[in-house]
């Protein structure tokens, strides 16, 4: 026998999305049978409203419903540093840790040939944009991954962006906090000792 | 290191077996197609938690099974060591003393192993990519950091040829990038071209005794990095990162139009020189295989003063494609000090007046006994 077709359709949709195999996505299905009615508008309107809604903001390139975004109008933060990440949702972690202050710029993505990334494709141009055009700028933090991919896209930015008398910095590397160097691997061990600093 | 004890289940033609090894010479005998290789592959899987025959885990297993589990218990200066391999459909589990490894990196070094094949004895003749992946292989396994330099090296050169060919086909046209990208790769390079010369002049300190002594005398082996930096530019890895940096900006465009990266470690070769001539145009058949089973045997030496243990010797069939003077030789720099496990068809003529007190173990269709 074959599911009624709203449940086929179900099925089908949940299976979009990742990590969600077949078998999960008959449990949801079925799941979302039972659900209560105004549970299941909420849910569909939520899913609607994320394509209806949410933006990219127009200065920095983050995830928003307004634009500009918040933290670009919050006129008290730190006008002066400007935080490179990968990702939208790099933000979400460093506004978590409370000790930034500045602005922000999301790269979308990482230089990478292999799955079709280059330079035009990244929120760069905007970057360099915001950069000649905003004064108050004095220093840009680069925060990518420290993967292969991470540290070529940073090298390129501050190439392109030092010329201009801006000072470009990049996160620390090394031993995580409250861990201990007996469980630490050699490569992050060795650029630990590299990154040293003074006392 | 001796290996004591192996356990294989569902492992190849293997479905239960139970061997103990003899800390000195352990022989495997047996008709062709019986499994003696089959013993040397679970070792070295053990060891390396991957097969020198094939990529693909599933060819482990036995037929009709879904899982296949390699067992052994390794006695080293500091006590034994229980290793573990389970291979699965989906992959594989490693463990040490019964705690599973998240990171192959951390399992890989607990039981050091030198395989000689007789495909080793191309070493010397055969193509580049031969000896390259001799370096990477063995060189991988006596330092961790060797094997990380390699695998960002890998990362960075798919990269880059990737964006080369763009360059090539017009689809981009960044040329900064591409700047980025060679000293990036220039980095990683120069790290694993001065390893592999570091590593290399130990080799040929303990390479050239052994050559000396097999032919009585008469000839000098030498290594030499055949690679594209000229040999000033060889002496620190700062020198290197600086010449391979020039290279790839002096052949910028040419590596454009080809869209392929020309320079670099993975394009480098290794050469042996007898008597200051090159072994594989001017040396003789006999000269290449004395100089194969040099190298092989300094690699036992190599591997004691890296990780301060000898490490285990595999020799699958190679001791018929030797002459009776090398295979004195084989055997007697490994009698008393290494573990050796050899295969063989027929054991007889000098190898059984050699070799003192062998445990021989009869290999047939999967099951074994001990004679």
């Amino acid at each position: 026998m074959q599911y009624p077709e709203p449940i086929a359709k179900l099925i089908d949709s949940f299976m979009r999305l990742p990590g969600i195999g077949h078998k999960t996505a008959i449990r949801l299905a079925y799941f979302v049978v039972d659900m209560n009615k105004d549970d299941v508008a909420k849910f569909s309107s939520a899913l609607k409203e994320t394509k209806d809604k949410l933006m990219y903001c127009s200065i920095c390139g983050n995830l928003t419903d307004e634009d500009p975004c918040v933290i670009c109008r919050d006129k008290t933060r730190d006008q002066s540093t400007v935080l490179v990440v990968e990702q939208p949702r790099d933000i979400m972690v460093m506004e978590k840790m409370k000790d930034y202050h500045g602005l922000y710029h999301v790269l979308n993505g990482v230089l990478s040939p292999i799955e079709g990334k280059g330079p035009e494709d990244l929120n760069i141009k905007s970057l360099i944009k915001r950069l000649q055009s905003d004064e108050a700028i004095k220093e840009i933090i680069i925060a990518t991954n420290a993967t292969p991919e991470g540290e070529a896209t940073a090298m390129y930015l501050s190439r392109l962006v030092k010329p201009a008398g801006i000072k470009v910095t990049r996160l620390a590397h090394g031993l995580s906090v409250g861990s201990d160097i007996e469980y630490a691997d050699e490569m992050t061990l060795s650029r630990a000792v590299s990154g040293r600093t003074e006392m | 290191m001796k290996l004591r004890e192996l356990k294989l289940r569902n492992f190849r033609n293997y479905s239960d077996v139970e061997v103990q090894f003899s800390p000195s010479i352990n022989v495997l005998l047996g008709n062709n197609a019986q499994g003696k290789t089959n013993m040397l592959e679970a070792i070295y899987v053990l060891a390396l938690t991957r097969s020198h025959r094939t990529n693909n885990n599933r060819d482990l297993i036995n037929w009709e099974n879904e899982n296949a589990q390699v067992y052994g218990e390794v006695e080293k200066e500091l006590g034994t060591t229980k290793l573990e391999i389970d291979l699965g459909k989906k992959g594989k589990r490693a463990k040490v003393n019964q705690l599973e490894q998240a990171k192959l990196s951390s399992y890989v070094g607990e039981l050091n192993v030198i395989l000689f094949a007789p495909e080793d004895l191309s070493i010397v003749k055969g193509a580049p990519t031969v000896r390259r992946r001799f370096m990477d292989m063995e060189f991988g396994q006596m330092s961790s950091r060797y094997l990380y330099n390699n695998s960002q090296y890998r990362k960075i050169l798919k990269q880059r040829n990737n964006y080369l060919k763009q360059l090539q086909l017009k689809e981009a046209s960044d040329k900064l990038y591409l700047d980025v990208l060679s000293d990036q790769l220039a980095a990683y390079g120069a790290k694993l071209i001065f390893q592999r010369l570091e590593l290399l002049k130990k080799l040929q300190g303990w390479a050239a005794n052994i050559h000396a002594e097999i032919s009585q005398g008469k000839e000098e082996l030498k290594f030499k990095y055949v690679c594209a930096l000229k040999k000033k530019q060889q002496t620190n890895e700062n020198d290197i990162y600086t010449g391979l940096k020039e290279l790839f900006e002096e052949n910028k465009d040419k590596e454009i139009r080809q869209g392929n990266t020309l320079y670099g470690p993975h394009r480098d070769d290794l050469q042996f020189i007898i008597n200051g001539k090159d072994v594989s145009t001017f040396g003789s058949q006999g000269q290449q295989r004395t100089s194969a089973l040099s190298v092989k045997l300094a690699e036992i030496d190599l591997m004691k003063e890296e990780t301060n243990e000898y490490p285990i010797l595999l020799l699958d069939d190679v001791l018929s494609e030797l002459d009776d003077n090398r295979q004195t030789h084989l055997l007697k720099s490994i009698q008393d000090k290494v573990q050796t496990f050899l295969t063989t068809t027929s054991l007889s003529g000098i190898a059984r007046d050699l070799i003192s007190d062998p445990k021989v173990f009869n290999i047939s269709s999967g099951q074994v006994v001990e004679e």
